[in-house]
């Protein structure tokens, strides 16, 4: 029987942050695997470099080494940009640029690393947002009349639609009422059932559909078992 | 009272009379005490200075005028273009370090090919290195191109920190640098350009532009500096968009990585 590669794999990847003039190591040699399905929790103290590893992962922090690989293939051998199409970050600062909703939802599609894609149809778009439980928002609604948790909903389902291979989300229910937060749960549950993998930094609330825990201290991660598996 | 009058009609200023004028610092200086505004100091250093520059300036441009060599015309042009760009540097406190660079080559190239481009096909002198015309001239364009490169890279490095969020998250979409600073780099562009349009739109109505005064004081016909004054500002505002493009489309990348991620102020002094 052939074994199929991790969807996501890192190993050894550390990360050097100047402190007071002195190297501090925030990333000291993590090693892990994603599987298509897996939904990673990831915890650990403030500061700890939650945040660092998953830009390290997206290939967003410069200076960090260590090897990554998507389905097997190294990262070596693919250009930063198309990486990150396939291995999408979606950062804790909700940041929807100008315009309405729909210009937000289309704007990756109007990237060079996205030439040849078909973007959405307003159709598509519409049920996509009637999905998430946006469905009171229009599409040409400006980003700046959105509440929080809308704003949050928009921006996941602006990268979900791109069809990523693996979802990093940065405290992706920090400001959300409950409601929400649920909404956010369902959305990456479903992205990690159709084949996805998510790795998500969790402060406040525990995301009930993850099945592999991470702490990251001192810079070492631990866990990673099958929760339930 | 004896009134001299210089050839071409002009009052020529003597001596006395010029140190005579330095009592609008005292003046100045007077009332700066009185309110205590704390630039007295400043103010006489900036005053001297001013006596010191601009005689030193007249002297040198005397010489220059009269041995008419294309080489010293050259290495005067090769030196206030370096002095224009420490002045662009040291005005853009954010930007990365090494943007001495492309910065001196976009004034070099604003400068040369706006200069000469007036020189040789409007004003139409007959001899290309012209110092008489060709230093003013290049002053004008250089002298206004660094303020429009100085306030278009200022905003740019400004602009890029204040969207350094969105940037990551474009960044993170899939955006190459260019489609990740663009934003930033049309409103650096703007800030570099519109104080030119402004003072093309106010030329006339608000004031009497600098060069014209000047001319008109020498005793040109206030028709004949109009003419030229349009040159002049026309030339300006090619100076300051292409500079303020060249500079800017030179310096954004400075703000990236190979790989496309921002770096912010704290990292883009620790890079270089």
């Amino acid at each position: 029987m052939v074994v199929a590669p991790p969807l996501l794999s890192a190993i050894g990847l550390v990360a050097l942050r100047a402190v007071d003039g002195r190297e501090l190591r925030v990333l000291d040699g993590v090693s892990f695997e994603l599987h298509a399905g897996d939904i990673a929790e990831l915890r650990g103290p403030s500061g700890a470099g939650k945040t660092t590893l998953l830009l390290a992962l997206a290939r967003l922090l410069p200076g960090a080494s260590g090897e990554l690989a998507l389905a097997g293939a190294s990262a070596s051998g693919i250009e930063p940009a198309e990486w990150r199409t396939k291995v999408a970050l979606l950062p804790q600062r909700t940041a929807l640029t100008g315009g309405t909703v729909e210009e937000n939802l289309l704007l990756p599609f109007g990237l060079k690393a996205r030439t040849g894609a078909t973007p959405p149809s307003v159709d598509e778009l519409r049920a996509a947002l009637d999905e998430v439980g946006l469905a009171d928002v229009a599409l040409d609604r400006d980003t700046a009349r959105l509440s929080v948790g809308q704003a949050a909903r928009v921006a996941l389902l602006r990268v979900l639609l791109t069809a990523p291979r693996v979802l990093l989300l940065d405290e992706p229910d920090a400001s959300l009422d409950d409601a929400s937060a649920a909404a956010v749960g369902t959305m990456t549950a479903r992205f990690a059932a159709e084949g996805g993998a998510v790795l998500r930094v969790s402060h406040l609330r525990a995301d009930a559909a993850a099945n592999v825990r991470l702490h990251l201290e001192g810079g070492h991660l631990s866990g990673g078992d099958h929760v339930g598996a | 009272m004896v009134i001299t009058l210089a050839p071409s009609g002009a009052v020529v200023i003597g001596w006395p009379q010029l140190a005579l004028a330095a009592s609008f610092i005292v003046v100045t200086g007077a009332l700066s005490v009185a309110i205590g505004l704390g630039i007295v100091k400043d103010l006489v250093i900036a005053s001297a200075r001013t006596y010191l520059q601009l005689l030193a300036l007249g002297f040198v441009l005397r010489w220059v005028f009269e041995v008419r060599l294309w080489w010293i015309v050259i290495l005067l042009l090769g030196i206030m273009t370096i002095m224009a760009t420490r002045i662009v540097v040291k005005r853009a406190p954010d930007a990365p370090r090494g943007l001495f660079g492309s910065a001196f080559f976009s004034m070099a190239v604003t400068g040369i090919t706006v200069t000469f481009a007036v020189t040789a096909l409007i004003v139409r002198v007959p001899v290309w290195y012209e110092p008489r015309y060709v230093i003013p001239i290049a002053g004008m364009v250089l002298g206004n191109s660094m303020t429009g490169i100085a306030l278009a890279l200022e905003r740019l490095f400004s602009d890029l920190d204040s969207r350094s969020g969105e940037i990551l998250t474009l960044t993170a979409l899939g955006a190459d640098r260019w489609e990740a600073a663009r934003g930033s780099v049309r409103m650096a562009l703007r800030a570099g350009l519109i104080p030119t349009i402004n003072s093309m739109a106010a030329a006339g109505i608000v004031f009497i532009p600098g060069m014209m005064t000047g001319q008109v004081l020498a005793g040109a016909d206030p028709l004949e500096a109009t003419k030229y004054q349009i040159v002049v500002m026309l030339m300006v505002s090619a100076a300051t968009a292409i500079g303020s493009i060249l500079s800017v489309m030179l310096a954004y990348r400075r703000a990236f990585t190979a790989d496309g991620v921002f770096l912010d102020k704290g990292l883009r002094a620790s890079a270089s």
